[in-house]
């Protein structure tokens, strides 16, 4: 794991004393309102509809067991005794309390952590695969240049006060975990004819109002030209972005009103100037990063007891099945820890289960654990002898549901339980589609299936990339839920077409079970996922499913 | 106990209003003076202005009978007319009463339309203000869209004010900021007036409005070139103000690493467009808006010894890139930023290439140089200065 040098260390210390500063002057008037709004943005800190939100970064997903335990301490001391893991590969406390929030920053400095740049008009925390390090598909550990990243955009002092917020993902490998198509810029890794690996570079991607597939800006970008060319993107970003209009200041209205042609002519033009101002140091600094993500030191030792347990225990063989993947390694698997126990809050951990986490990491996981884009907790380094021991624990602390990437395995915003923007509740309706699934215990039958709900047009819940995909409405006064089908946020990414009028929330859970027990009826069989068996035969017999008296109509009228 | 609508003084109603309304919307504010007893017989007054659409939707989605006064001063520009009259249409208002001077008045003081020319002050009194109170004898009450943002004269603005105690006028906007304005129009997808994507934030008279350039004050294009903030419906502590208020121009104040200082540049400053009308003056000087392109200055640098920034608003961070730009470029002169730059962001602006920053009186007030101190230790914790290294 990455250890702060004595520089990062006294930034953040600096950077906690800054705000404490800040929140003074705020009380005392130096500092407007709408001053102190951007500068506690990008310290993290939200007002939410009850209450100030303070968002932590995990940078590039990756936690030790340290923090971990620091996140159960924060929870437990100053918020309600629980967090909620973000889309973002962040964590959220949604109760703490204005003169409280220097002191937790100061908690986080304490184990290397911090909540700079997870909000504001800024470049947003690095995201990367939850699987980095571990995955058998990846070219290469993407967090070295993540963390290269988050040093170089870290108070950049040209890009604290963009248009708008600027996210950037990176990824390793060819399966895209990361949906970096998705983001303002998207980080590939790739090689060239010459077998180098370098970066395809994506810009332009987003979800929210107007959502958008990210477009390859240059198709392979040495690694040591990195930052410069980074540099050279938001640069003309921030000299071209709009600011009449918060709803068009997205880079993906830049490149979409300007073409990515002249976008692509500014950048390389800027990326002369800038690369010229690279000394190589950065290079230097990123090979004493690389260090820091070594793989494990692996165990040698018999896997017999792992197949002894898969073979006896239902239970268990369910969860391996679901929940763990191949890892370079082949003694070794990464088991995903659900957040989304059916009928509980995606995302939602109490100070104990983080706790828990912590020790299955320390005792089993060579001290890590990852946060996934699927708000999920991620042990990417388990010796498959240690898996019978991790899920009997596991089912001790409630977190041994076997669902990841099922379809209870939803990924919700937090809508309007506790989000000011939100025009509809999300987490209730997330809540009973995996509930009424367990009842009528076809999750498995169904297989792989995303299922993703936000609860506003803002699109924090990425239905867009839903292979079924639920956004909750306010149509005058009223909840109404609309329904987007094909939609992927992988590396075959595509957005889901609305399929029709919405659904009033006793209609919505109704709806998604016509469409999935139709999907069942039209598979070929039983490894053709949804989004397949959507490909090959298109939206119109799923629209059917789900407008059956709208069906009905016309074969009256035909 | 609320108090007598028929026997309780207006000073007494107003004071009793802003108390119970002290902490609504404006969406409340107006759907309450629209039913509330003690408020009466109410009119909007709205000039069909740049911003005048979101009260008049708030309006229509309550009750879109309810009385609108237009004053057709006789003077506005094309446009307002044909925007009222779409206005009035797509949002369903039905009794748009459009005010007009007597025509015996306009014969008698301004029969060649030229009144404003010598005296803004009476030919806004003539074609405005006289009709307006005219109209309003009838009503108990009126609405407008002032709001706080909108100067000075307009700083303490409340829901309600007593005015000369015989109406109620009630500012439902009053605590909204551009932005709000901006969402509200945008989230109702309400028609625009066309004369605000031509350079016009705030719209009256076609002689006395003119164009605002970006970055200046949206008012500024009222009454340009004159002491003249209001047209005279408006009211000050319950009087009409008439007549020039002084403005004092104070020095803006220069904050460097060593402290705050006053300001040593004397010679004037031109435009990039300007420049090459220029080229013998000793010192050039140059004023960059914050959406400029630096590119314009390439190849010109060398002839240049101070360029100057605007920063409009410190959440407009153009000018840092257009900072490190014209560094990158090989700007060795003197680089200032001024405008709405807070302590906060000092340590940005320095290392982005700026060398001082010109602030306001009033922020350096606000912001004494204690805040500036606390980050002009600017060359320490510099993750770009370190990734970078010397070249």
């Amino acid at each position: 794991m990455y250890k702060y040098s004595d520089f990062d260390e006294k930034f953040v210390r600096e950077r906690v004393a800054q705000f404490r500063g800040q929140v003074e002057r705020r009380i005392d008037g130096s500092l407007t309102e709408d001053e102190f709004k951007p500068l506690r943005l990008m310290n993290g800190l939200y007002l939410q509809l009850h209450a100030y939100m303070l968002r932590v970064a995990v940078p590039y997903g990756t936690l030790s067991s340290r923090q971990m335990r620091q996140l159960a301490y924060i929870a437990q001391k100053w918020d309600k005794g629980y967090g909620h893991f973000t889309t973002r590969q962040n964590i959220q406390y949604n109760w703490p309390k204005l003169n409280d929030v220097p002191d937790m920053l100061s908690a986080l400095a304490d184990v290397e952590m911090h909540a700079i740049q997870t909000s504001g008009n800024t470049i947003r925390n690095v995201t990367s695969d939850q699987f980095a390090g571990a995955a058998e598909d990846e070219i290469e550990d993407p967090r070295p240049y993540a963390e290269l990243i988050r040093q170089w955009s870290t108070d950049h002092p040209e890009f604290q006060f963009l248009p708008r917020k600027f996210k950037i993902a990176i990824t390793g490998s060819p399966n895209d975990r990361a949906v970096v198509k998705a983001h303002d810029i998207g980080l590939r890794m790739a090689r060239n004819d010459a077998g180098e690996t370098g970066f395809e570079v994506i810009v332009g991607g987003g979800l929210g109002r107007t959502p958008m597939e990210g477009k390859v800006v240059r198709e392979f970008l040495p690694k040591a030209d990195l930052l410069p060319y980074l540099e050279a993107i938001v640069s003309v970003y921030n000299l071209l972005g709009r600011r009449d209009n918060k709803y068009k200041a997205r880079i993906k209205i830049t490149v979409h009103e300007n073409g990515l042609e002249t976008i692509r002519d500014l950048v390389e033009q800027e990326f002369t100037v800038r690369r010229a101002a690279f000394s190589g140091i950065d290079q230097e600094m990123l090979a004493e990063i690389k260090p820091a993500f070594p793989k494990p030191t692996y165990i040698q030792a018999p896997t017999d007891a792992f197949t002894t347990a898969y073979d006896a225990d239902p239970v268990f063989r369910s969860w391996v099945d679901t929940n763990t993947v191949a890892h370079q390694n082949g003694d070794y698997a990464i088991a995903t820890i659900s957040l989304k126990k059916h009928g509980a809050t995606p995302g939602d951990a109490t100070d104990a289960q983080m706790r828990e986490m912590a020790d299955l990491a320390e005792a089993y996981s060579h001290d890590e654990l990852r946060v996934s884009h699927e708000q999920n907790i991620v042990l990417p380094h388990v010796h498959k002898s240690h898996l019978p021991a991790i899920h009997a624990r596991l089912v001790a602390a409630d977190l041994a549901t076997a669902n990841v990437g099922l379809v209870s395995d939803i990924i919700a915003c937090p809508g309007m339980d506790y989000c000011a923007l939100a025009t509809a509740r999300s987490i209730p309706v997330a809540q009973e589609i995996a509930t009424r699934f367990d009842e009528l215990k076809l999750e498995h039958e169904i297989g792989a299936l995303k299922i993703k709900i936000s609860g506003c047009i803002n699109a924090c819940g990425h239905h867009h990339v839903g292979h079924i995909g639920i956004l909750g409405l306010d149509r005058a006064g009223v909840e109404n839920y609309q329904i987007t089908l094909g939609g992927d946020g992988t590396e075959t990414f595509a957005i889901g077409q609305r399929a029709g009028p919405g659904f009033s929330d006793t209609e919505i859970v109704p709806a998604i079970e016509r469409l999935i027990l139709a999907y069942l009826d039209l598979r070929e069989n039983s490894d053709e996922t949804f989004l397949s068996a959507y490909r090959r035969l298109g939206a119109d017999p799923f629209k059917a499913a789900l407008y059956p008296d709208a069906e009905k109509g016309r074969k009256h009228a035909a | 106990m609320q108090p007598d609508p028929f026997t309780a003084s207006v000073a007494d109603r107003v004071t009793d209003l802003n108390e119970r309304y002290l902490n609504h919307a404006a969406q409340a504010v107006l759907k309450r003076a629209l039913t509330d007893d003690t408020v009466g017989r109410i009119a909007m007054v709205s000039s069909f202005g740049a911003e005048s659409v979101v009260l008049l939707h708030m309006l229509s989605v309550i009750n879109p009978a309810t009385p609108i006064l237009f004053i057709d001063t006789q003077m506005l520009f094309e446009e307002t007319l044909t925007y009222q009259q779409e206005v009035a249409a797509h949002l369903g208002l039905t009794d748009v009463r459009t005010i007009r001077a007597t025509r015996e008045a306009v014969a008698a003081h301004d029969p060649d339309g030229l009144l404003h020319k010598s005296s803004t002050d009476a030919c806004c009194d003539l074609r405005k203000t006289v009709p307006l109170e005219n109209a309003l004898s009838n009503f108990d009450a009126w609405i407008t869209g002032r709001k706080r943002f909108q100067g000075k004269t307009r700083a303490t603005l409340d829901f309600f004010e007593n005015e000369g105690d015989t109406r109620i006028k009630i500012n439902p906007l009053a605590h909204w900021t551009p932005d709000d304005v901006q969402d509200y129009i945008i989230n109702n997808r309400l028609p625009r007036h066309p004369l605000v994507a031509k350079g016009y934030p705030s719209i009256g008279c076609a002689p006395c409005t003119s164009r605002v350039a970006p970055g200046e004050d949206p008012r500024s294009g009222r009454w340009r070139d004159q002491d003249k903030e209001e047209c005279g419906i408006h009211f000050i502590n319950g009087k009409v103000v008439r007549g020039p208020i002084l403005k004092e121009e104070p020095m803006n104040i220069i904050v460097t690493d060593q402290g705050f200082g006053q300001d040593d540049w004397t010679l004037a400053y031109t435009t990039p467009d300007e420049l090459a009308d220029n080229s013998d003056a000793p010192a050039l000087a140059i004023d960059l808006a914050s959406d400029a392109d630096p590119a314009v200055l390439a190849g010109k640098l060398d002839g240049i010894d101070m360029i100057r920034i605007d920063f409009p608003s410190f959440a407009d961070g153009r000018g840092f890139t257009l900072a490190r730009r014209l560094r990158l470029m090989g700007f060795n002169g003197r680089l200032r930023a001024k405008g709405h730059v807070i302590a906060d962001q000092y340590a940005m602006a320095r290392r982005s290439g700026f060398e001082e920053v010109e602030i306001t009186p009033e922020l350096a007030e606000r912001q004494p140089w204690d805040q500036w101190k606390a980050r002009a230790t600017w060359q320490d914790h510099d993750y770009q200065n370190r990734l970078r290294g010397a070249v």
